[in-house]
């Protein structure tokens, strides 16, 4: 009995450490989150306390005052219209390299996926000067090309490696009955590969959303930043109003918070599936 | 790979499928690459003319101090990180094959969570954390009577490099853990059985089974850890900009500034490069140095 007792509580202290863990993990984002809702006054007053009663006119100033909605507009169609073109893209690529044999077949696949071990970054200054010469420098669509690219290598991988897995007789007997490529690649094995794709859609909404030097370097237009550069500048406005800073992170976070708790175990999948293969 | 399938396709399909990403992959990644190479072998400031000057740029760049100094702190930030993410990613990975341990999901989604955060808002939530008289870290100094460690966290020459490495450490601590989880999970159950039967508790579980069996992953997370941590631009742009001075300056922040800050193209093109070098090197004498097989 007194075993059991002393295993029920190394348990219970094991778990309430761990506990202690986990929260401290998140504490920083809780707390700008909570923050967000009080008053700057009630703020420099004492900035580690809950918030005595909830008032959202930061949400408002940064929002509306502060032109985050700006931000947000170009960030959800620059997202938007790139995640649209990587899953047709490299769906295509993908489902050629993974049921036809011809020659630089081996070489196509290796091009694309060592473009998971170039630095990105390092690409910065001479695509700005690319961009530049061949006049793509701070337009509407600026953006995409890049986001495009440096996406492709990932979801190339992952859906070569699903479509492999799926028998090619389903293929061969669509192809004995007449049936085109492209009706075999959108009606058959597309509609199999729905969760790999919807895996490629979370990983590259996540990456788009969230880039920053590309969207830093190669836009100047208000309009036509993403939402990380303008929090930047926003943080150059309000350098002193804390609480609608904090709000307008919360903003920023919010829509990848939510695909994060709706499809996490996705986002897990796909990021060791290809942090382990580059 | 399915060798010899009765699958047909015309050539003008397949070039259809395949060339536009080819084309708009080898745009954005290969000529920029290319590119890269030949603008650091000349003396471009932006302007209408640029002169060859051969190797001249990276003669300047081994000599260049403030090169060498970010080269230094991003091999502190590497040092630390790899130390801390990998020692307490095994520790969690250890904890959470036990079976005292609830809410598992619940840890694992937590922990995680920061790796799907933008790098500029890490940036931007530590940099708060960090403010002298509202952030987090000081009142909790404070509170816990540590006041003569309250300063300005990133304003401090001497301590800022570390205050920048922690954010790096919290945001992708989750990574190298679920990697261990899954390697974990490749290791058969009757290992455990047997050696749980020969009264192998928790931790020597943990260092004479778990450890050897999951080495070679542990070696290459931190080959990845290595290149990702040689590159690491925007956290720092955000939280010091490299500043104080040039005490918090890595690479990558310097390739920025030479090249947009002070508009030498070409110097810049050539610290870039030779950011690449660095860190591919380090990434071969670790492979070579661990034996990695991979």
């Amino acid at each position: 009995m007194p075993v059991r007792m002393f295993r029920r509580a190394g348990g219970f202290v094991f778990n309430t450490i761990m506990a202690v863990f986990s929260l401290s993990c998140i504490f920083p984002i809780v707390w700008i989150a909570y923050s967000s809702l009080k008053t700057k006054d009630d703020f420099m007053l004492n900035s580690i306390s809950l918030p005595t009663h909830l008032q959202f006119n930061n949400y408002y100033k940064a929002f509306v005052e502060g032109e985050m909605y700006k931000y947000f507009i170009s960030s959800t169609l620059n997202t938007l219209v790139t995640v649209v073109c990587v899953v047709f893209l490299s769906f295509c690529v993908a489902y050629v390299l993974s049921r036809f044999r011809f020659r630089g077949r081996n070489l196509i696949y290796t091009f694309f996926i060592a473009g998971m071990l170039i630095p990105v970054y390092g690409l910065i200054v001479p695509l700005f000067l690319q961009f530049k010469i061949f006049g793509l420098y701070d337009k509407f669509y600026t953006l995409i090309l890049p986001y495009i690219a440096i996406r492709l290598s990932l979801p190339i991988f992952l859906l070569e490696s699903f479509i492999k897995t799926v028998p090619v007789e389903l293929d061969e007997a669509a192809y004995m009955d007449g049936a085109s490529t492209s009706y075999t690649m959108t009606k058959i094995v597309l509609p199999i590969c729905k969760p790999i794709i919807s895996t490629v859609i979370i990983l590259t909404f996540l990456d788009t959303w969230n880039e920053f030097p590309f969207s830093l370097v190669l836009v100047t237009k208000s309009f036509l930043k993403t939402l990380p550069v303008g929090l930047t500048n926003f943080y150059g406005q309000y350098t002193s109003d804390y609480t609608t800073l904090m709000a307008a992170m919360v903003l920023s976070i919010l829509p990848v918070m939510l695909v994060y708790f709706i499809f996490n175990k996705n986002i897990i999948q796909g990021m060791t599936a290809g942090a382990v293969k580059g | 790979m399915n060798h010899g399938n009765s699958l047909r396709i015309k050539k003008s399909t397949l070039l259809w499928l395949l060339v536009p990403s080819i084309a708009i992959y080898t745009f954005v990644m290969i000529i920029p690459l290319i590119l890269s190479f030949y603008y650091s072998l000349t003396d471009w400031t932006g302007g209408p003319t640029k002169a060859f000057i051969g190797f001249d740029n990276y003669r300047f760049l081994m000599k260049d101090s403030l090169f060498w100094e970010s080269f230094h702190n991003n091999l502190i930030i590497l040092l630390f990180t790899i130390v801390f993410q990998m020692s307490l990613a095994f520790i969690l990975t250890s904890l959470f094959m036990s079976k005292a341990m609830r809410l598992k999901e619940f840890h694992r989604t937590v922990i995680f969570f920061p790796v799907v955060l933008s790098a500029v808002v890490v940036g931007f939530i530590w940099q708060m954390m960090y403010s002298q008289d509202y952030g987090i870290v000081n009142t909790v100094l404070k509170s816990v009577g540590l006041d003569s460690y309250i300063m300005p966290w990133l304003d401090d020459p001497k301590v800022v490099i570390y205050a920048v490495t922690l954010p790096l450490i919290w945001q992708f601590l989750g990574i190298p853990m679920i990697i261990f989880m899954s390697a974990v999970q490749g290791i058969s159950k009757d290992i455990y059985e047997t050696c749980e039967l020969d009264g192998c508790t928790g931790i020597k579980k943990a260092i004479y089974i778990t450890f050897p069996l999951i080495y070679d992953t542990i070696k290459v997370v931190i080959m990845l850890s290595i290149s990702s941590n040689m590159l690491v631009f925007s956290h720092i742009y955000v939280l010091t900009g490299g500043g104080p001075g040039t005490s918090s300056m890595v690479l990558a922040q310097y390739a920025y500034k030479t090249s947009f800050t002070s508009m030498q193209l070409g110097y810049g093109s050539a610290v870039t490069i030779g950011m690449f070098i660095l860190s591919f090197g380090l990434v071969l004498v670790f492979k070579w140095l661990a034996e990695v097989k991979k």
